[in-house]
């Protein structure tokens, strides 16, 4: 029953991630700095660390389903985010075993998980022309600035869900 | 068993493979409509945008009302000021439109390519992704929004539609503009009549449209006016687009390329008119303004 509250949270994320762009200043979300949110996926990373148990794959199957709904919702080309959210989400559930699920260990997975994800939006969005940037223009102009943008947000979200997460883990 | 479950991981990761690039092929094509789950989720996500930004926006509002009331008496000093010389304007303007009808009515031709009637609309949502240079409009296929119409803010030409889903619809920017999606259009100059040419696309280094196919003996100058020609078969004629800044011949020297800076702020929008063309629209995909292969 809990894990309906996980997909209630990313639904809502997903929503407020398109609202966020109109409705924040534009000089701040416009500048030449392209940067994107991941809030979906930072929910993810903490469900695949704080509440995924050996055997479950929530975080995975929740990345398929709302990795879709982006691709339909706000870029119309269906797969991308779909695979790519699955396979970071699996990845980083994976690699969870190696690190300690402090503060530390966390961020750390949830950079690498970003930079992962993003670089791989990039090289399938490349692939299929949607953007003809360079891989430097593309580090520096999206990758890092994405980055920055989605660990704040972490820092944001990791209090409020973290307990929540584990509670939920316990209770089932 | 582990090589058993190694094959199996191996299966899974070549399926998803398949399945994307099943799933890019499939979407990336040229489509006419949105396949009906696409729809619904479309306007599933709308409707819960729609309902959460009512409140956001009231206060967005609100704070702006409060900013706006500050600056009022400097303002109205200003629009005084204007408002003797648009009386005559506006005399000119009823004169000069009385004038047309009569002498379309002489020749027997009551619709003009100009002609449209706006569909109002609110901006919802943007896509999170910037590559994807789109956002979505709370007005669909029931408010009588269908696919390539033209989008407009009182500034000027923004974009296209993309794709309308039954109440909500996903609107292209003009600064997401590639090849294959053409306006055709005029340069309207002051002591010479119109020049025609294309938009072809959008130069992201310096945010500018590419007006392409100038002849090269039609000279072009800066602050010169670039407006839609409705003879693309979607547009309806004399939406501004944007200025002049720039022009230089093509690559192969046989026309010219013009820089267009729009006249609308991309980023900066909330409300928008979808322009709904009066006369027939041309429903052939060649002739389509949407793709002019």
């Amino acid at each position: 029953m809990r894990r309906y509250y996980i997909a209630l949270l990313s639904l809502f994320l997903l929503v407020f991630q398109g609202m966020a762009m109109s409705l924040l200043p534009a000089n701040l979300v416009y500048s030449d700095l392209l940067i994107t949110p991941h809030w979906v996926l930072v929910l993810l990373l903490l469900t695949a660390i704080f509440y995924d148990r050996e055997d479950t794959y929530v975080a995975v199957v929740y990345a398929i389903i709302f990795g879709l709904l982006i691709d339909v919702v706000y870029t119309g080309i269906l797969g991308v985010y779909m695979i790519t959210y699955t396979l970071i989400a699996y990845t980083i559930f994976r690699m969870n075993k190696w690190l300690v699920s402090n503060f530390l260990g966390t961020f750390l997975l949830v950079v690498i998980g970003i930079v992962l994800a993003d670089t791989m939006l990039y090289m399938v969005y490349s692939f299929v022309q949607v953007t003809e940037m360079t891989w430097g223009e593309y580090a520096l102009f999206r990758l890092l600035p994405t980055l920055a943008a989605n660990m704040i947000f972490f820092v944001v979200l990791y209090p409020l869900v973290k307990g929540k997460l584990e509670k939920w883990s316990s209770e089932r | 068993m582990p090589s058993l479950f190694r094959r199996k991981r191996l299966m899974i990761v070549l399926m998803g493979f398949i399945i994307l690039v099943v799933l890019i092929g499939f979407s990336i094509r040229d489509r006419d409509n949105l396949s009906t789950p696409e729809k619904f989720l479309q306007d599933t996500v709308g409707w819960m945008q729609t309902i959460i930004q009512q409140p956001l926006s009231f206060v967005e509002n609100t704070s702006n009302n409060v900013q706006n009331m500050f600056q009022v008496y400097e303002q109205n000093q200003v629009l005084r000021e204007r408002l003797s010389e648009y009386k005559g304007v506006i005399e000119d303007n009823q004169r000069l439109e009385g004038e047309n009808q009569e002498l379309r009515e002489t020749i027997g031709k009551t619709e003009a390519l100009s002609d449209y009637s706006p569909i109002q609309a609110t901006v919802i949502a943007r896509s999170s992704d910037r590559w994807f240079e789109q956002m979505t409009i709370n007005r669909g296929e029931e408010h009588g929004v269908e696919k390539d119409m033209a989008v407009m803010t009182s500034d000027g030409l923004i974009g296209k539609i993309k794709s309308a889903g039954a109440f909500h619809s996903t609107v292209q920017l003009l600064s997401g503009f590639d090849q294959s999606s053409k306006i055709s259009s005029w340069v309207v100059r002051e002591d010479d009549d119109e020049a025609f040419g294309l938009i072809e696309g959008y130069d992201t280094k310096s945010g500018r449209l590419l007006l392409e196919g100038i002849k090269l003996d039609e000279t072009i100058e800066e602050g010169d006016t670039v407006v839609s020609s409705g003879l693309g078969g979607v547009f309806p004629s004399n939406l501004r687009i944007g200025t002049v800044e720039e022009v230089e011949n093509d690559q192969f020297g046989l026309t010219k390329t013009a820089y267009v800076e729009p006249f609308a702020d991309l980023f900066d929008i909330n409300h928008v008119m979808v322009v709904e063309r009066t006369m027939e629209t041309v429903d052939n995909s060649t002739m389509n303004e949407g793709d002019g292969s």
